[in-house]
């Protein structure tokens, strides 16, 4: 119902006329139906006359004489009927057989009344509609009532409905952890913070690993802003905290905590912008319905929402890689419905090295990228070599789980990922990080970087779509940065605050 | 410019209108070869009802000519498949039609588009 010029589908005015058409045909078929049975009726009569005609041999009538004149004659030969069959064809045929064909003219008639009569019985149900949409438009004004019916089922709310609260939970944990290590580490305030640091982070990588298994990347809709909103003011009271406690420094450390876990809630939780924005709210929302209420209603249901990992590019680049992982979905779904006819979408039909190519690539802009190298330092995380202490600093939580669900299609991608096995580029706030770990692996105890194999890719293969992981990496190619070869250890996903900080330590 | 687009547009508009007239043309012939379909149905259900005993008639002009009951069933059946025959020429002819003036359509708005583009320019 889209309204030329851009109005809003329930104006007032184009409700009204289609109200209007509807009783059109409403009405239309009111007559129709009244005109097919009087011409029922008119058959009747004709029968019970015919029924009579015979009885006698002849009648006295007063025959008509053009419109005005009658004159008195006889009926004669009463048995005889001439019958028009239609199209100009004639018969003669005794009273009762034109009483069978008589009957015979009625059938038609009593079904053109009934399929009349279910045509009118669609468009009064329409019109009804349509009155009870123009109700609502009248009514509402500008105020409509949105409801959404949350299904359980179809919206995959996992368990990050409670661990949403996790992230927001960790920094304030971190607080304590952080606050405590401020106080009894001020004097070696490089190193003590450092440690802490990566305590710190430790506690992090631990937290979100128990995430991960606790709920996927699944999506979360409406939580997503009540977590946003959540973050950020727990990002303040972080920050309020951490300015009495410490200079900007620590404040950049709260802030990239903060936005990490700002992040991590985000990539879980596929919030769009990390930075600036307070309210999330992922999810497309379709209108699919309007409800039929004395208050305007407006039920939708969420749509799931291309998932957009943040790719620390520092350009602020986000991925839509997602959508693969919600097809596959629907397609797991239906496909689950369906008996699975077809292979699973997750698990895609590869048989050349082209295919596999083709399967991990992925649409930016336009153009296909190719998945970065598993082998790659960014996305070495999950691979085989637990090498990690060259890693670069913390990445994004759910890049990790998503690279750690490379691990599973490892093999597939190997084809793939050696072709681009030195290409690979990091971005210039992950640059330093990494360099770090290479050049001086002294410097830090701990790379920032937990990395877990195999407890976690089992808990990761459900995930619809498998080549996330490699999406993010391969991104970073794109943006011409290279890194040092020291890429060579699996990716880790870093909030660009965190590989900042990283960076200054070092 | 914009008078020569504007022209053409006019040209493509008549052109349009008439792909539309004959388009409802075709179909009220249509609907006119439906109901003659249902209504020799009837007759030929009709006729099976009766038996030979029934002197058949068919009215030419003013005339009501006798007919044989065995010719009246074929010629009504052979009328029968004449009727189907023209509506799916009718349909067939409408579809072609059909697409022409969207064709027409999408021209048109092409042009409507590069004359308003022309005028605004000028």
């Amino acid at each position: 119902m889209e309204a030329p010029g851009g109005a809003s589908p329930l104006s007032p005015a184009l409700v009204g006329r289609l109200r209007q058409e509807h009783e059109k045909v409403v009405t239309t078929c009111q007559e129709k139906i009244q005109h097919w049975k009087k011409v029922e009726s008119d058959y009747e009569v004709l029968q019970e006359r015919l029924r009579t005609l015979p009885d006698k041999l002849s009648y006295d009538i007063m025959v008509p004489f053009g419109p005005l004149a009658f004159m008195p004659g006889k009926l004669v030969n009463t048995n005889e009927v001439t019958v028009l069959l239609g199209d100009n064809w004639f018969s003669k045929c005794s009273a009762k057989q034109a009483v069978e064909l008589v009957e015979h003219r009625k059938k038609y008639v009593r079904k053109a009344v009934d399929d009349l009569q279910k045509v009118m019985k669609n468009f009064e149900s329409r019109v009804e509609f349509t009155e009870d949409l123009q109700k609502m438009s009248d009514a509402a004004g500008d105020f409509v009532d949105i409801r959404e019916e949350i299904k359980d089922d179809s919206i995959e709310t996992k368990g990050k409905y409670r661990t949403a609260h996790k992230p927001h939970s960790k920094p304030k944990v971190s607080d304590a952890f952080e606050v405590d290590f401020l106080a009894n580490g001020r004097d070696t305030k490089s190193v003590g913070r450092f440690q802490s640091e990566e305590e710190l982070w430790a506690r992090l990588e631990e937290l979100e690993r128990q995430e991960e298994i606790l709920g996927e990347l699944d999506r979360m809709p409406d939580t997503v802003e009540t977590n946003g909103e959540d973050t950020t003011s727990s990002e303040e009271e972080k920050e309020d905290k951490r300015m009495d406690l410490n200079g900007t420094y620590r404040v950049e450390d709260c802030i990239t905590q903060g936005n990490f876990q700002k992040e991590v809630t985000n990539s879980d939780l596929f919030v769009r912008h990390v930075n600036g924005s307070t309210y999330y709210h992922s999810d497309d929302e379709d209108d699919t319905d309007v409800g039929d209420s004395s208050v305007p209603t407006i039920f939708f249901s969420h749509t799931v929402e291309p998932k957009r990992v943040r790719i620390n590019t520092g350009k602020n680049t986000t991925l839509k890689f997602s959508e693969k992982k919600e097809e596959a979905k629907r397609k797991r779904k239906n496909s689950n419905g369906n008996g699975h006819g077809h292979a699973t979408p997750e698990l895609p039909n590869i048989k050349t090295p082209a295919d596999i190519y083709r399967v991990f690539v992925d649409v930016v802009n336009g153009e296909y990228v190719p998945r970065k190298s598993i082998l790659k330092s960014r996305s070495r995380e999950n691979s085989v070599c637990s090498d990690t202490s060259e890693n670069s600093a913390a990445e994004f939580d759910d890049r990790r789980g998503v690279q750690r669900s490379i691990s599973c299609d490892e093999a597939t991608q190997s084809d793939n990922s050696e072709g681009i096995l030195e290409e690979e580029e990091e971005v210039g706030q992950q640059q330093l990080p990494k360099k770090l770990p290479a050049s001086s692996g002294t410097t830090e105890a701990f790379s920032g970087t937990v990395i877990e194999k195999e407890p976690l890719s089992p808990s990761l293969i459900p995930h619809p779509v498998i080549a996330h992981p490699v999406l993010p990496t391969i991104l970073e190619q794109k943006s011409e940065e290279v890194l040092s070869k020291a890429s060579e250890e699996t990716t880790k996903r870093i909030s660009k605050f965190k590989a900042a900080r990283m960076q200054q330590t070092n | 410019m914009a008078e020569q687009i504007q022209k053409k547009l006019q040209g493509e508009l008549e052109k349009y209108q008439q792909l539309q007239k004959d388009l409802s043309k075709s179909v009220a012939a249509r609907q006119k070869l439906e109901a003659q379909l249902t209504e020799n149905n009837i007759v030929k259900e009709e006729l099976e009802l009766l038996d030979d005993t029934n002197t058949i008639f068919k009215l030419l002009g003013p005339v009501l000519v006798r007919q044989d009951m065995e010719d009246a069933r074929v010629t009504v059946a052979k009328r029968l498949q004449y009727i189907t025959g023209e509506i799916k020429r009718y349909e067939q002819q409408m579809q072609e039609m059909e697409k022409r003036s969207e064709q027409q359509r999408e021209l048109l708005a092409r042009l409507q588009h590069d004359f308003q583009r022309a005028q605004s320019k000028a």
